[in-house]
């Protein structure tokens, strides 16, 4: 794509996220645009890791839950306002992930991927048996985000969903940026090289341990932002909801669903996932088929896809993953640039 | 001519009162239809079933929107907007679990829904003075209180152990009971937390019965309660009462294990034969309907959704007006006596009497407190028979 | 000292329903480097088999195993026919997501098919127990145990006796090397799938008249088998047994130690620390 064109683009679509809520008043609209935005930035900085560098961590839920709990723990316990407390939290998760790394990256392949899930385990319980400081199972519940006023002037009092979907705006862009400078910087390179063949980049004096500290910790920084995010804005945490395994499939699946190791990937992975996701889960197709004339409310079929389909989205989710896996390995976009350089060449 | 016309216009007049049959009112339900949680949530769908049907009979016509929030509190978020900005309904029943409840409390303050909870049991929920939301069942405190302060009556036990699901309903039921313990001159003697669908709980068990503790309270939901009794059985574990708090203890399934059950206590919301009106023939129905008996889930679920829907039918679907109803009314149904009031630091929280049931003999019955009671409870504990 | 007697007895006897598991896992990852997530679902599929033989006509679970076994060695090897197959090639996660996503349908399918409504298999002897010196061990596990140990005495036979078994070995070892002597290796994966189905839907038949059946019971099992696969040793059938057994004891003891709390924790760690010390497995060969 020409650089312009793509320039373009890029500034057209960002234009139009910074204008949404000035025209959208729907705040279930504004809800999902949040909830895409944290699934972006989740699904990026994964793909920092597993796309650009080949470490397939399913433990990522452990930076997620760990910028999670540091700035819930602050706000609520200790009163720093999550402005502050989202940053402690970044430094949390830097540092865990510098020891997770040290304990994982010693291994390759599968044995990676299932030692990531112990260790985001082994952080799961532990939030659920340190009551003293996460209040285990019972979860932080926000009681009053303190309002932004910069010197005297009130920014926001977060009674909106508005702030919370600039606040995701904010961190979704930076991540994105992050990714395209690191992927067309030399930091890239030395991702991609130890991807491609570890040992060949190693003798060829590339370091594993530290770039791949590197990306892990650029993964985390990100990832627990996002974490915090969601935490302030739902209002409510437990190791359930923000340290669980699913979560961390969830990850993983935005982005090998939207096209691995590309920057558009995730977002294109988001887009789809979390509005289908909630079309499922609501009555929405079903009621789009009735409205659209396909099946008539009254008629059998409609009646069984009205009692069962939602009940069955899970279902259809698996499906889904299934389908793509099998006949879209390289995701979304991966699809879409095979079936241009098939278009191309004819 | 003039007679006639007359009458035309004054029968033309008439016709809409004739056509006035039933109020139609729109009332929300989120319920975890699918996920982790919806072995039970099939039970609170299941009482608004028979909720409708008895609406409808008393001319309220409920349109229900339903909308499933797997269990997740944002999920929870999402259908709670869509009902109150998108589908406008007058009120919305639900959610089940306490942190799909506790993430969306605030949305009801918020987008100015009333927003009635059947049986979420965190205490904070109604702790947050909230103008909006309102609670039906007990909290978690209700739930040790009322069992341990039987056990204290019946007899005199000194020493307690707990065992508890790792999951916020049996982490709060423990500290409830450790707070109750020490107000009260109870000493807990162990305490142990565990995940919920282990599969053995033997050692946990054999370390308890070594502390020796007069009383066992546990709190449990799913089918852990019967492994644990089994186990303990297993163990040999026989303490002055087992005291069981949550779902798990109040299953039918538990009962008709009765090598295992028998004299188990329970604390429960509701039960099929305590003496509040409808509670009896509500059961029978919803056996006949569903092929198996009503939890206290499918009670409160019922009567949350009666509340609602005759609330928002008094008051033509107003929101305020719902919201004044709800908080000013009274309800005497199958949950016995409903006001939504302020006490002890709660906003819009029924202080709703909690119930002890004891399996005797494979049947659930209510014990206590006395004036409930249809049978006499056993205590001690008669140990393990053959 | 009792309680710590009773911990361990207790954990041997669970240990030896986690082994199965786990050699199932082992074989089909050994074979075919497939990290199958759906494994605890099949253990699922198991239950159910079992338990509706149980209410329908009155089979004995530990009986019912001579039918719900081949069952779901078709079942499995049709799965691997039909799906794996397609993802032997690929990349790890998307082998992890395909096997997730397989695990989605068969537990939201039962799901939708029984409802979540959980299932208890009672039979005569579910609770009882005998006792020992003070120890009370479980009567339904000892019979499990027993069975586990004689299945896998004949899965060890088959392995090492006969040709196929040999094949399957041989394949696991080097899948090309195996290639290159004659060795239909996919006709090898689907074998090893099918008997790697066919022995977790077992070890849920086990363990079926003192556990509860639900459709998502298969999450459980699923890490508890890889954490016993990779701590055996990928590949290695007496690997999973002693890990299953090791796994068991464990937990039974950790908790007894650190709280019941800790219990999965105390696995987890064990898990870290082999895959740091001996990567391989106990028993497992070092192979990158």
């Amino acid at each position: 794509m020409a650089r312009y064109v793509r320039i373009a683009l890029i500034t057209l679509a960002l234009g139009g996220l910074i204008v949404l809520p000035l025209y959208v008043e729907s705040t279930y609209v504004l809800h999902m645009m949040i909830l895409i935005f944290i699934n972006v930035i989740v699904g990026s900085s994964w793909n920092i890791l597993g796309g650009f560098t080949g470490q397939y961590s399913v433990g990522h839920a452990a930076y997620f839950g760990v910028g999670a709990y540091t700035t819930m723990i602050l706000m609520q316990f200790k009163h720093v306002a999550p402005w502050w407390g989202v940053w402690a939290g970044t430094g949390v998760a830097v540092v865990t992930a510098l020891i997770i790394g040290s304990i994982c990256f010693r291994l390759r392949g599968p044995y990676f991927v299932l030692a990531s899930i112990a260790v985001a385990e082994i952080f799961r319980v532990s939030a659920l048996n340190l009551k003293n400081i996460t209040n285990g199972a019972e979860g932080i519940l926000v009681t009053e985000v303190p309002p932004l006023t910069v010197g005297k002037t009130l920014i926001t009092d977060w009674a909106s969903k508005v702030p919370f979907y600039f606040t995701g705006l904010i961190f979704m862009v930076m991540i994105i940026v992050v990714t395209a400078l690191v992927r067309r910087s030399k930091l890239g390179y030395y991702f991609q090289a130890i991807r491609e063949d570890q040992d060949a980049a190693h003798s060829l004096g590339i370091n594993p341990t530290i770039y791949k500290n590197t990306a892990l910790a650029i993964s985390a920084v990100f990832t627990s932002l996002a974490g915090s995010l969601y935490g302030v804005y739902v209002g409510f945490i437990d190791p359930s909801t923000v340290l669980a395994l699913d979560l961390s499939v969830q990850i993983v699946m935005i982005c090998i669903i939207g096209g691995i190791g590309t920057i558009v990937g995730p977002v294109v992975g988001a887009a789809l996932l979390v509005p289908l996701s909630e079309a499922l889960r609501s009555n929405a197709i079903t009621d789009a088929l009735i409205k659209a004339g396909v099946v008539s409310a009254e008629s059998k079929v409609g009646a069984f896809l009205k009692e069962n389909l939602a009940h069955a989205h899970v279902l259809i989710y698996g499906i889904l993953v299934v389908i793509v896996i099998l006949f879209m390995p390289d995701g979304v976009i991966g699809f879409f640039r095979k079936f241009g350089a098939r278009r191309r060449t004819a | 001519m003039k007679r006639f016309i007359v009458l035309l216009i004054a029968l033309t007049l008439l016709v809409p009162a004739f056509a006035h049959g039933a109020t139609k009112v729109k009332v929300g339900f989120i319920n975890s239809i699918t996920g982790p949680e919806a072995p039970i949530g099939e039970n609170l769908s299941n009482g608004v079933t028979l909720a409708l049907e008895d609406l409808k009979k008393q001319g309220i016509d409920v349109d229900l929107v339903k909308e499933d929030d797997t269990g997740k509190p944002e999920k929870a978020m999402a259908a709670f907007e869509k009902l109150s900005t998108r589908d406008n309904v007058a009120g919305i029943v639900g959610p089940y679990t306490s942190k799909c409840a506790a993430a969306i409390s605030k949305l009801a303050e918020k987008y100015k829904t009333a927003l009635l909870i059947p049986v979420s049991s965190k205490e904070d929920i109604t702790k947050q003075g909230l103008k909006w939301t309102f609670r039906l069942s007990a909290t978690t405190e209700d739930y040790a209180t009322i069992l341990l302060g039987m056990a204290q009556t019946l007899g005199k036990p000194k020493t307690m152990a707990i065992i508890n699901e790792n999951t916020d309903f049996g982490t709060s039921g423990a500290k409830s009971a450790k707070e109750y313990a020490a107000k009260h001159g109870l000493t807990v003697v162990a305490e142990e937390a565990y995940a919920p669908g282990s599969p053995d709980y033997r050692s946990t068990l054999a370390s308890i019965k070594g502390k020796n503790p007069n009383v066992v309270f546990m709190v449990s939901y799913v089918a852990d309660a019967i492994l644990l009794m089994r186990q303990s059985r297993e163990i040999g574990l026989s303490p002055q009462a087992f005291l069981g708090a949550g779902a798990g203890f109040d299953t039918v399934q538990l009962a008709k294990e009765q090598e295992i059950s028998n004299n188990v206590f329970s604390s429960t919301q509701w039960t099929r034969d305590v003496n509040w009106p409808g509670a009896k023939s509500f059961a029978d129905r919803y056996v006949k309907a569903f092929g198996k008996e009503p939890t206290y889930h499918a009670s409160t679920a019922y009567e949350s959704m009666i509340i609602m829907a005759q609330t928002a039918a008094k008051a033509a679907s107003n929101r305020d007006r719902v919201r004044d109803l709800l908080r000013k009314g009274k309800w005497n149904g199958l949950m016995g006596e409903v006001a939504f009031i302020d006490y002890s630091g709660y906003t819009n929280q029924n202080h709703h009497q909690m119930l002890v049931e004891q399996i005797q003999h494979g049947k659930h019955e209510t014990v206590w407190p006395p004036k409930f009671a249809g049978k006499k409870p056993v205590y001690p504990f008669p140990g393990w028979g053959k | 000292m009792s309680i710590l007697i009773q911990a361990l007895i207790s954990g041997i006897l669970i240990g030896g329903v986690y082994a199965l598991i786990g050699i199932g896992l082992t074989i089909i990852f050994g074979v075919m480097r497939v990290i199958n997530f759906a494994h605890g679902d099949l253990l699922m599929l198991g239950m159910y088999a079992t338990y509706y033989l149980f209410a329908a006509a009155h089979v004995d679970p530990f009986l019912s195993i001579v039918i719900t076994t081949p069952l779901m060695f078709l079942c499995g090897a049709f799965l691997q026919k039909t799906i794996i197959n397609r993802v032997l090639d690929a990349l790890p996660q998307n082998q992890i997501l395909l096997t997730i996503g397989l695990g989605l349908i068969m537990s939201n399918t039962i799901m939708l098919a029984f409802t979540s409504d959980y299932k208890i298999l009672s039979t005569k002897y579910s609770s009882s127990s005998m006792h020992v010196g003070g120890i009370s061990i479980s009567s339904p596990l000892v019979i499990s145990f027993a069975i586990t140990a004689a299945i896998t005495a004949a899965l060890y036979w088959f392995l090492l006796k006969t040709d196929t078994g040999q094949a399957i070995r041989a394949t696991a070892q080097d899948r090309e090397a195996a290639r290159l002597m004659g060795i239909n290796v996919k006709r090898m994966s689907i074998i090893a799938f099918g008997l790697g189905s066919s022995l977790a839907a077992t070890a849920g038949a086990l363990i079926s008249p003192t556990y509860y059946i639900f459709p998502q019971v298969g999450s459980v099992f699923t890490l508890k088998a890889f954490v016993i696969t990779v701590l055996g040793g990928m590949g290695s059938v007496v690997g999973a047994t002693l890990g299953g057994v090791l796994i068991g004891i464990a937990e039974s003891v950790g908790g007894v130690y650190f709280g019941s709390g800790w219990k999965e924790v105390v696995v987890f760690v064990l898990f870290l620390l082999v895959l740091l010390f001996k990567p391989s497995g106990l028993l497992g060969k070092s192979r990158t």
